[in-house]
């Protein structure tokens, strides 16, 4: 018996190791090649580790671009962006999924129905929308939509709620309580791994997200991040070494972020117990 | 914990409200004219943008001009994208680059300012390149915002060491397609030593390649001209891509990789980086465009030389550049005029033409010695340029930008046509006689603005 | 079914719904109706946003499908790439999940690590995958090279295109991986356990217990990733402009290239309704068949 298991386990990590690697090399490959010069990277045998740190590439980014001021502004608007997504999504998905009424399988279609659209054809209404509004290079149209739900999101969590059982909610109310309540109270707390999902996923969005911000934004100070890299990218001119250098720039605060917020995948049906 | 998150999220809060507010607080006073300047570029061009309208302003000290600057010009669509959103909420900016592939159709529908009366008062119209006007039915509605053309570029110690003697700089007396093609044999060697012919060469493993052309639709021309072909009349409704001379210019090309060996395959379309290629000294020659020489120039270890581009029939040189426009829509007319007059004197952006991104529009600038010298006699520009380059452009052609649904052509029939002889799938005769036929049943054809 | 029998009538429990959904409503009014409309109507119209749009009835449509023949390859281009791409990612995610979700430690580096490919703008990852790709110069050339495999022309070939994109759409597996991850945390630790005590193997927990309770999210995952990869573009966008040959032109390319290229938007339009409908189908007969296999713990009593 404990041969066997050890057997598994030894498989296990085998399989994470080979899987981590090939997540990983070109990342590596991308944090290499942000501290080499162009030349270097592009000559054969190819150098796969650069023999001196190149700095001077990361020096670059900030000199050739306001990349702190696209970090401020980029950090700025992914904050409202989740704070909007948690709230809008849980409430909209908590009514579709739990409380029966009329007109809510429509509405569950509609919404996921947006989804189907591809967004570049409907860019240039919504800029003329906001341009109704006098909203053009404000922050308002990269920031207020996210409070609206989003079907993705709202679809995800609609999913997750038909996993819990409604015991949980039945029980809540025999106690009186009202539906924010339990909203806030008991389903948030089981769907704590979902929503940690809503949160990452809407912080990725909004991070890398480059042509509203490039169609709603009309000066450099308030552009962000995703469309700040693109400054380094053109077809007759692109300075490699710091691309990869803002690239590499432009993701680390997301790996922090993850590497914190996967912690809050613990098991949030621990109460699951209760149900007995 | 939780507070703690909390508190984070209230200074992160804290920083973006007063980066708002910090924005907010620049209003013009109510005596300036307030002008704003759209453009493209990367961080370089930017820059050397920035100046010189700061320099207007200095100059203009009741015209404030706001900078409207677009990154990430990938294909020119993402600036066509915004463009197209700013026209159809009637909040176009006064002046600006524009994407010349673009410019009939809003030139035809109104909505740039017609220059003619201008030009004759202020008495431009003699004193720049006669290309660079860009007219739609008589009328000029705008100008090419530099002179920009194909050049050959090559790592001296590369010819050195292959024995190849140094290249003609004389556009008229340059070498022809065979003698260039006899040299770019001695240059690619494979990893043993090989050259291309030898017994045993192997064309998996090439260390050192003889060229690199840039592959696309306006790269073409020069070659395709030298050979005496064309790709579609400027009249619009002909198809001229499956003329002979045509299908053998794409072919000689083609050959270059797949039966010569002497050029790198493409990936994507493009090769990966061929002017840093060119500086390792993986590559003999490289023939793109002349705004590449902005990253040369950077390079202080390559001792690069320029040569006359290779002629197959006879010379030829294209004339290609984005555009610059006063939009219709402007309050400020005359003050939007002096901007663009600004923006097209070469005094004023003299970096843009001493770093190498740029050649002058402006006449002078290839005439008159005192001028040319301002922009060529520096470390960047090498020497014979002037002869090489600068001289060519008197026999230029515009980069057929009114031809009708150019775009939709080249992106729907001729890319990929050109594409399946570059991965050798077809002969150009196969492959240029097919998309002639599809073009022609297109309706496309719709004539030129 | 219906869940208060006591406590709120129907007429509030109505109520209480509009109000909680009362955002989807709205955002649908502000940000959808508008642009879709629109987008409808442009599809009836000869319009490059620039002159007065000629209202043509079908004709978009009607062309598309006689005139242009890129439309069915872009079609097929797309389809082929979904088909390779959603159950191979469906399969590798979940094994992802359910070893990131094993009792191993460094549980937290390997699931940051499987998710980095996620992290990386999706405009950076094309540029890294063009390099790597690359037949000269790529890495995994270097590599096939080193272990004495010839080398293999990815992105360059008319035959290997979709399955390189494909391959690196696989890499790019972390946001899958993580919402099975979530939905692994929601499975009850008394179910496993009860197996655990029945003498179950690994593979009856899987069977009868991880399979029946993830389904909704299997569901999920399945649609959302088909949608995603009915629109494909910033792939082939950056890394092969849609060749060569066209092989690689996906479906929303050849839209993008109609609007912002080619200056007709019209026919964008209605090709972006044709999507819709596409994707729709798709997802409904995804939809149909998971009443078979999906087990809702909070549908049935």
């Amino acid at each position: 018996m404990r041969t066997r298991r050890t057997g598994v386990t030894i498989c296990i990590y085998l399989f994470l190791v080979v899987g981590a690697c090939i997540s990983l090399i070109p990342l590596l490959w991308l944090i290499r090649s942000s501290f080499m010069s162009t030349e270097d990277m592009f000559k054969l045998p190819l150098i796969l580790f650069p023999r001196k740190l190149r700095l001077m590439n990361y020096v670059d980014v900030f000199t050739m671009v306001p990349f702190a001021r696209f970090y401020a502004n980029t950090i700025f608007v992914v904050v409202f962006n989740i704070i909007g997504a948690m709230i809008s999504n849980l409430m909209i998905a908590y009514g579709l999924a739990r409380i029966e009424f009329k007109g809510r399988g429509l509405m569950f279609c509609l919404s996921i129905g947006t989804l189907m659209l591809p967004a570049n054809v409907q860019l240039i209404p919504l800029f003329l929308e906001w341009n109704w509004f006098g909203q053009i290079d404000t922050f308002l149209p990269l920031i207020v939509p996210a409070f609206f739900g989003n079907a993705f999101f709202i679809f995800m969590l609609y999913q997750f709620l038909r996993t819990i059982p409604r015991d949980f909610d039945e029980a809540a109310f025999i106690d009186g309580a009202s539906y924010p309540v339990i909203i806030a109270k008991i389903i948030f707390p089981l769907m704590k791994s979902a929503m940690v999902v809503v949160a990452i996923f809407q912080f990725m969005f909004t991070w890398n997200d480059f042509m509203s911000p490039l169609l709603f934004l009309n000066s450099v100070n308030r552009y962000t991040l995703a469309v700040g890299l693109r400054a380094f990218i053109s077809t007759f001119y692109t300075p490699w070494g710091v691309l990869m250098a803002a690239a590499t720039l432009t993701i680390l605060p997301l790996i922090i972020l993850f590497f914190i917020a996967q912690r809050y995948f613990i098991s949030g049906l621990t109460v699951g117990g209760i149900k007995g | 914990m939780k507070n703690r998150v909390v508190l984070f999220i209230s200074i992160l809060i804290l920083i973006g409200a007063g980066l708002c507010f910090a924005n907010g607080q620049k209003a013009a006073s109510s005596d300036q004219v307030k002008l704003t300047y759209i453009y493209w570029g990367s961080p370089a061009e930017d820059a050397a943008v920035k100046q010189a309208l700061a320099g207007f302003e200095a100059a203009n000290p009741t015209i404030k001009v706001e900078p409207m600057y677009l990154p990430g010009d990938l294909d020119g669509s993402t600036y066509n994208a915004k463009m197209k959103a700013l026209a159809v909420s009637n909040t176009l900016p006064d002046v600006g680059y524009f994407r010349p592939e673009e410019f009939g159709n809003y030139a035809e529908n109104g909505y740039f300012l017609k220059l003619d009366d201008l030009i004759a008062r202020d008495g431009m119209g003699d004193a720049y390149l006669p290309q660079t006007w860009l007219k739609i039915k008589g009328d000029t509605y705008g100008a090419y915002s530099a002179a920009e053309c194909q050049v050959m570029w090559y790592n001296k110690k590369v010819l050195r060491d292959a024995g190849v003697p140094t290249p003609p700089t004389d556009y008229k007396n340059a070498w022809n397609w065979d003698q260039f093609v006899s040299y770019l044999k001695m240059i690619t060697i494979d990893t043993k030593g090989k050259h291309p012919g030898d017994s045993g060469f192997n064309g998996k493993d090439i260390a050192r390649y003889g060229v690199s052309y840039d592959l696309w639709s306006a790269m073409y021309y020069p070659s395709v001209w030298s050979n005496g072909g064309d790709i579609i009349g400027l009249d619009g409704k002909t198809v001229l891509v499956d003329k002979p001379e045509t299908i053998e210019a794409f072919q000689n090309l083609a050959d270059l990789m797949n039966v010569h060996q002497v050029m790198p395959h493409v990936t994507g379309g493009t090769n990966i980086s061929p002017t840093t290629m060119l500086a390792n000294g993986q590559l003999g020659f490289y023939v793109t465009g002349q705004w590449t020489l902005l990253e040369l120039g950077a390079m202080k270890d390559l001792d690069f030389g320029v040569a006359a581009l290779p002629i197959m029939k006879k010379p030829a040189q294209l004339y290609v550049s984005g555009v610059n426009v006063v939009f219709n829509s402007t309050k400020h007319p005359e003050e939007a005029w002096a901007l663009q007059k600004w923006m097209m004197d070469p005094a004023k952006t003299l970096d843009l033409y001493t770093s190498g991104l740029w050649m002058p529009t402006k006449k002078s600038y290839y005439t008159d010695p005192s001028d040319i010298a301002k922009w060529l006699e520096n470390d960047v520009h090498p020497e014979g340029f002037k002869e090489a380059v600068v001289d060519s452009m008197a026999i230029s052609i515009n980069e057929p930008i009114k031809i009708k649904n150019i775009n939709q052509i080249w992106g729907d029939y001729l890319n990929p046509a050109i594409e399946s002889i570059w991965i050798g799938d077809k002969t150009a005769s196969q492959a240029l006689k097919e998309a002639a036929g599809k073009i022609r049943n297109s309706g496309l054809l719709q004539g030129s603005y | 079914m219906s869940l208060p029998k006591k406590g709120l009538n129907a007429k509030r429990q109505t109520l209480w719904g509009w109000i909680l959904i009362s955002p989807l409503c709205l955002g649908l009014t502000l940000w959808v109706a508008f642009p879709m409309g629109l987008s409808f109507y442009t599809s009836l119209t000869k319009w490059d946003m620039l002159s007065k749009a000629q209202f043509v009835g079908f004709q978009n449509y009607i062309k598309i499908f006689t005139e242009d023949e890129l439309f069915l390859k872009s079609i097929r281009n797309t389809l082929y790439f979904t088909v390779l791409s959603v159950p191979l990612q469906m399969i590798i995610a979940l094994m992802g999940a359910l070893l990131l979700n094993s009792q191993v430690k460094g549980k937290g580096v390997f699931r940051t690590i499987f998710y980095l490919p996620s992290l990386i703008p999706i405009v950076v990852s094309s540029i890294m995958w063009l390099w790597l790709f690359n037949y000269q110069y790529g890495l995994i050339n270097y590599f096939l090279h080193f272990l004495g495999g010839g080398r293999v022309k990815w992105i360059d070939s008319t035959q290997m295109v979709i399955p390189s994109l494909t391959i690196m759409n696989i890499w790019n597996i972390g946001n899958v991986i993580i919402i099975f991850l979530a939905g692994l945390q929601g499975i009850p630790n008394d179910l496993m356990e009860a197996v655990d005590i029945d003498g179950g193997r690994y593979w009856h927990k899987f069977r009868f217990v991880i399979l029946p309770l993830l389904s909704p999210i299997i569901l999920y995952n399945m649609i959302i990733n088909s949608i995603k990869c009915l629109q494909l573009f910033v792939e082939p966008y950056i890394m092969t402009n849609g060749g060569p040959v066209n092989s690689s032109l996906s479906f929303v390319l050849h839209i993008y290239n109609n609007a912002f290229k080619y200056g007709k938007m019209g026919t964008a339009n209605a090709m972006s309704w044709v999507l819709f409908i596409l994707t729709m189908c798709i997802s409904l007969i995804i939809f149909k068949t998971s009443k078979q296999w999906i087990f809702c713990e909070g549908d049935k009593q």
